[in-house]
């Protein structure tokens, strides 16, 4: 009986032991066919990490690549909220707070959130990280980003731009030649420990594609001049706004562009609608006398009169249609010549009653005011000029003189620019080269004519009477010492809301080449309201004589240094 | 199978299997230094572009001419601007235009360079 009981409790526990591992071994056929798929992808989450790499956008130089825009590594700290107890997020705020110099509020509200990660504050300076990381908050963590940075501060602001805080250009060529600057982003499958930690390993890996670097055709010295001396004016003549361009004259290339008010790209932050704006491609304003540049060209290339041709020019007073026209001083007779020199609104305006209304405009147009000159930044205007069928009586006493058209600081340095380079509209550009980052030369930027507008003989002779305003005329002041040059002055009235021509507002304005003979550079200043003087031969004038001076001088100790090089160089090679 | 056989067969997936452990904690052990080796160069390249970047920003034109704008009114020299000083005693005054007597010698030992060095404007 006993031994009967022995075998039944035997089969028993057999058979139970039997049903557990059918039960296990069922359990793990599962497991291994039909979860299999599921556990992998589980496991391989936990001990892979997928990483975005991050490409190296592409550096900033200046034509003697000098850097104007690099990346610069900084720490972004983050928070895991989830992870920090509500006890310690008060005394965590408490810490932070003198540090990252952030509101309470802020804080708070970043660290109360349910959430596994947050930022607290991005890019911040290496002495604030240092501080964060001596107190070793658990919960806290840092990541490295890439911040661009601008080593001099607002040089240049309206060309090179800003780049915003995911490294995404914002303005200027960093947002025009973005595609180029930002690269292609790679990615890596890095192994993690149990603790979630990193490991130098990665199972798969496609490395970023780094953006290419810029090379401007600015020069950052003669970029420094005309933003010098743009200052200057823009304080002792309290106006505005105020902007310069310098061009070289035969291919187009910008060297400098400068606007007040400016801003610094390390601050873009800070910087108002005002500072940020490029006015001088994208601010429209009556020229003035500037623009008899153009009446003067068309009469000479119409052969429609001479430079020694004679214009009575009514002592001052002349009446176009119901208008009547003044000039600044009165004047009797004055030879074409004179007319320009004198810068006498009415003997221009009776040139151009000979030429008619459809040959001004056409030279208008010709110089490129009117449409887009297709420079490579953000922003550029048109301009406007009204076609001849919509010309009212009077417009013919005022677009030969400046008026009732609107055209922009570019349009005016390229169309000084068609006299100085004998005749040939150019595209104005910023971009030299596009480099990689073995400093391989991926694309570069030609000159390109868009037009041929005067013949050479005609420039020539427009080139001779703008001498004549610098030396005889309106552009005294515009003399530069060592160098012959040529300009134009303009005062325009500016025009109020209702319509009228303000009696107190003014843009002052010249523009003109240097040397004369061989013109290197042309320029044109704009300066917006001025006060108390504001005529262009006053306030514009010398601006463009300081900034020609010293750009010739530069431009001249250059080209010497670099014979003096040559000459070492061959001498060492014999 | 023998039993010497099967000792050697069980000795042999044992060591190699120990030494499988050993090489996969090695390369772990190889990750983490080698972790700790890319952070510490990547630290110490980083602050050496913020060096870089601040010696540029601080040797850029715009902080040089903040420095000088407020003493003097900088410009590019021009010929006519250059002038010869000479030191009378407790003051310094423009000495006189010399005539151009340059020779071989005094081409190569003048130190005419070195002494126009004041700039003034036009």
């Amino acid at each position: 009986m006993y031994i009967v009981n022995y075998h039944r409790r035997l089969d028993a526990v057999f058979l139970l032991l039997f049903l557990f591992l059918t039960a296990c071994i069922a359990r793990l056929l599962f497991i291994q066919f039909f979860r299999s798929s599921y556990l992998t992808q589980i496991a391989k989450k936990q001990h892979s990490l997928f990483l975005e790499l991050e490409p190296r956008r592409g550096s900033i130089f200046d034509s003697n690549l000098k850097p104007q825009a690099v990346n610069i590594s900084k720490d972004s700290l983050y928070a895991m909220p989830s992870d920090i107890a509500d006890k310690d997020k008060e005394k965590i705020i408490r810490q932070l707070i003198p540090i990252l110099n952030l509101n309470r509020a802020y804080l708070k509200d970043r660290l109360y959130r349910k959430k596994s990660f947050i930022w607290l504050a991005r890019k911040i300076s290496p002495q604030q990280a240092e501080a964060i990381k001596k107190l070793k908050i658990k919960g806290l963590d840092f990541i490295k980003e890439s911040q661009r940075c601008y080593p001099n501060g607002y040089l240049a602001a309206h060309i090179i731009g800003f780049a915003g805080l995911d490294n995404k250009g914002l303005d200027g060529v960093e947002l025009y030649y973005d595609r180029y600057l930002k690269g292609e982003p790679g990615w890596a499958l890095f192994l993690r420990d149990a603790r979630q930690r990193k490991l130098g390993l990665y199972e798969k890996m496609v490395l970023p594609k780094d953006g290419y670097d810029l090379v401007l055709t600015i020069d950052e010295v003669i970029q420094y001049i005309a933003e010098r001396e743009l200052d200057k004016a823009f304080r002792t003549s309290h106006a505005k706004g105020a902007s310069i361009i310098v061009m070289d004259p035969h291919t187009g290339a910008i060297l400098a562009i400068a606007n007040r008010p400016t801003f610094d790209m390390n601050e873009y932050g800070n910087a108002g609608k005002e500072g940020m704006r490029n006015r001088s491609i994208t601010d429209l304003f009556e020229p003035g006398s500037v623009f008899k540049i153009v009446t003067a060209s068309a009469a000479l290339e119409e052969k429609k009169v001479t430079e020694e041709d004679k214009f009575f020019c009514e002592n001052g007073s002349y009446r176009v249609a119901s208008h009547i026209l003044h000039d600044h001083t009165s004047h009797g007779i004055l030879t074409f010549r004179e007319v320009i020199e004198q810068s006498s609104n009415i003997g221009t305006t009776k040139v151009a009653q000979i030429l008619g209304a459809q040959t001004v405009y056409k030279y208008v147009k010709l110089f490129g005011f009117g449409a887009k000159l297709g420079i490579d930044l953000a922003g550029e205007i048109n301009g406007s000029i009204k076609e001849p069928r919509r010309w009212s009586k009077v417009s013919i006493g005022a677009v030969p003189i400046g008026q009732e058209v609107g055209v922009t600081a570019l349009q005016l340095v390229t169309a000084v620019s068609v006299i100085a380079n004998g005749g040939q509209l150019m595209k104005p550009f910023t971009i030299k080269e596009i480099r990689d980052k073995y400093s391989e030369i991926i694309k570069e930027f030609s000159p390109v004519m868009i037009r041929k507008v005067i013949s050479l003989d005609t420039a020539d002779r427009v080139k001779q009477i703008l001498v004549g305003v610098i030396e005889e005329g309106t552009g005294k002041l515009a003399k530069i010492s060592d160098f012959t040059s040529a300009g134009k002055t303009g005062t325009a009235q500016k025009l109020e809301a209702n319509g009228a021509y303000s009696h107190n507002k003014f843009i002052a304005s010249f523009i003109g080449f240097a040397p004369a003979e061989d013109p290197v550079i042309s320029i044109a200043v704009i300066i917006d309201e001025p006060h108390p003087y504001y005529f262009g031969g006053v306030v514009a004038a010398p601006v463009f004589k300081n900034v020609a001076g010293d750009v010739l001088r530069y431009l001249k100790t250059n080209a010497t240094q670099n014979e003096t090089m040559a000459l070492n160089e061959t001498n060492a090679v014999n | 199978m023998k039993l010497s056989r099967l000792i050697f067969i069980i000795t042999f997936i044992t060591l190699f299997s120990l030494l499988y452990v050993w090489q996969q904690t090695e390369a772990f052990r190889l990750a983490y230094t080698g972790q700790k080796s890319l952070t510490t160069f990547q630290d110490l390249l980083d602050k050496n572009t913020v060096l870089r970047y601040n010696i540029q920003r601080n040797a850029s034109l715009i902080s040089i001419g903040n420095k000088v704008y407020d003493s003097a009114d900088f410009q590019i020299p021009g010929k006519y601007q250059l002038v010869r000083v000479i030191s009378t005693g407790k003051t310094l005054r423009v000495a006189q235009r010399l005539p151009n007597k340059e020779n071989m010698l005094t081409r190569l030992f003048g130190i005419k360079r070195q002494a126009e060095a004041k700039t003034f404007g036009p």
